[in-house]
């Protein structure tokens, strides 16, 4: 089969606009955490049948399908389940300064959240290490009260 | 249940980034006229259709029923599928149904995409808004990479936390991931039908810049315009209609949790764990009466939008163990005259217009097992049994889909 591309069609720009659609945001475990975090804490929801701790918590266990509303307190120290070395952003224009960020198991949690390490050169990263997060100076109740994670 | 076989495929005659010169459904008619070109057959056999794309990738929505006339589907049952990256392959598993539960004898299945049309890191981003705003709302600075919740650079990013688990778990080597890249780009150069048509090799792929340690640039697919349509028919209508046949001998998916991107609820999940590929495939070799997948699959067709995922589905789908895929890469044993044939096609990986592409896993076995693929990449050996694989949502949606020379069944 032999194919010739035929003469271009016209096109014309458009855009749609989605700024009228609305999101909730403080569901399920959110406003725990964040509200906790106000305090330098990190909170989750425990299941009381099979004991996951989720962090952020769901409002019922993905496990066992049961409403759960336990809340138990996290370390701030936990082990590094993958990572990546951002080189490009999002649109695949190079860095300038490479960002380790890695999914860490909190201490006391079962779930992985995404953190960003710094202090340390990223070729020493490794799964399996253990990492300590560090808050800002004033927390405000949001997730940027953890400033950065470091090795430990 | 009813043996069902696919009877023809019909695919665009190119895949590549910009259809400049057909507009969304004049493209994908091109794909179901060679699908009746192929079949001998018309319109009047075919007694209903499924059709399948991803939403708001190229900013319209409904295209089927707007197409339908270019469809052919005028006054026929006509459904559309939309399940992510694995759309292709729940379209023609939709089709599967339809036809083996006995309410009908003869269904065409279309699949495409038309990127050049819209962006799909929009499309995606529709995907995990809701997420998004949370996550913005309360604090989170997404891409400025600083304290908890950062997003890690776009589907590559989420990608690249998968890949390094797997290099982590299976004891591969990055090396591995610009091997793999190196030999499916290779089988490209050979298939027609495939978008990034160039003989490739691991210097070419080392190449390429990172875009997230450990995935470079030439470690990620494209994005392409193309259309590909199937036509499954019952035993009774393949004796009637067809010349050539590839039997549908086992189906499966299943979802886990969300494996990237769920912060809201608490991610569980590692995105190289991928239960729902052991889940699917199980299911399937059972339907298809197949007790070891690693002696009695002769090919694979693995659904990557990344180099280093053919590998990880080899050991997920149970057709080597955990830790051995990057050993086969090595032994040869992946190439198209190897043992166990992978991604001949060159995969996702080196042609993605996303509706269709977890299509073009089957269609690929299907045309292997039939003795008609056109190009240069017709595996030698002879085809019994092949795995053609579809992943997508959340990391975390998996379709399998069996195929035959000859209808086989087990218990499943």
């Amino acid at each position: 089969m032999t194919f010739e591309m035929g003469e271009e069609t016209r096109e014309v720009q458009g855009t749609w606009d989605i700024s009228t659609y609305k999101y909730l945001i403080d569901g399920a475990g959110m406003k725990l955490l964040v509200d906790s975090m106000k305090e330098k804490k990190i909170r989750g929801i425990k299941c009381p049948q099979c004991e996951t701790v989720y962090v952020p918590g769901p409002t019922f266990c993905r496990k066992c399908y049961i409403d759960i509303d336990e809340v138990v307190e996290i370390g701030e120290t936990g082990v590094v389940m993958s990572y990546a070395v951002e080189m490009a952003d999002v649109r695949g224009n190079p860095l300038e300064e490479f960002r380790l960020t890695a999914m860490i198991k909190l201490d006391g949690a079962d779930t992985w959240i995404i953190g960003t390490i710094s202090g340390m050169d990223w070729h020493d990263a490794r799964i399996g290490m253990r990492v300590k997060a560090f808050w800002v100076d004033e927390p405000v109740g949001s997730l940027a009260d953890i400033d950065r994670f470091e090795a430990i | 249940m009813r043996n069902v076989g696919i009877i023809g495929v019909g695919y665009t005659p190119v895949f590549v980034s910009k259809r400049k010169d057909v507009n969304i459904p004049e493209m994908i008619s091109e794909a179901v006229d060679a699908a009746f070109r192929n079949t001998k057959l018309t319109p009047d056999d075919i007694d209903a259709i499924t059709f399948g794309n991803m939403q708001t990738f190229e900013g319209v929505n409904m295209p089927h029923l707007w197409a339908a006339d270019h469809m052919r589907a005028l006054d026929k049952p006509y459904m559309r599928i939309a399940t992510g990256g694995t759309t292709g392959m729940s379209t023609l598993h939709s089709a599967y149904y339809h036809v083996a539960s006995g309410l009908h004898d003869v269904v065409m299945a279309i699949t495409w995409e038309k990127q050049s049309e819209g962006d799909s890191q929009v499309g995606l981003s529709g995907i995990v808004m809701p997420e998004a705003m949370v996550m913005v709302q309360h604090g989170m600075d997404l891409f400025g990479g600083k304290g908890m919740g950062a997003m890690g650079g776009g589907s590559t990013g989420a990608a690249a936390y998968q890949a390094m688990s797997y290099l982590h778990h299976s004891g591969a080597d990055p090396e591995h991931i610009d091997k793999m890249a190196a030999l499916e780009r290779s089988n490209a150069a050979l298939n027609p039908y495939a978008h990034l048509r160039k003989k490739t090799t691991v210097a070419d792929i080392q190449a390429t810049p990172f875009v997230s340690w450990p995935l470079r640039f030439g470690h990620t697919c494209p994005t392409s315009d193309g259309a590909t349509v199937a036509i499954v028919a019952s035993e009774e209508m393949v004796e009637k209609l067809a010349d050539s046949v590839a039997w549908i001998n086992g189906v499966g998916c299943a979802t886990s949790d969300p494996a990237t991107v769920n912060f809201i609820e608490g991610q569980i999940t590692d995105p190289a764990e991928q239960e729902p590929a052991r889940m699917a495939s199980s299911k399937a070799y059972a339907m298809a009466g197949i007790k070891d997948p690693s002696k009695e699959i002769d090919m694979a067709e693995m659904y990557n939008g990344f180099a280093h995922q053919s590998l990880m589905w080899l050991e997920k789908l149970g057709l080597c163990k955990e830790g051995e895929a990057h050993k086969m890469l090595d032994a040869g044993a992946l190439n198209i005259d190897g043992e166990l044939p992978t991604n001949a096609s060159g995969g996702v990986f080196s042609t993605n217009a996303i509706g269709a592409s977890a299509m073009n896993r089957p269609t690929e076995c299907a045309l292997q097992i039939m003795r008609k693929i056109e190009g240069g990449h017709q595996i030698p050996k002879k085809i019994k049994n092949a795995v053609s694989h579809g992943w997508g949502g959340m990391f975390q949606y998996v379709t399998v889909t069996v195929l035959g020379d000859e209808p086989r069944h087990g218990q499943g």
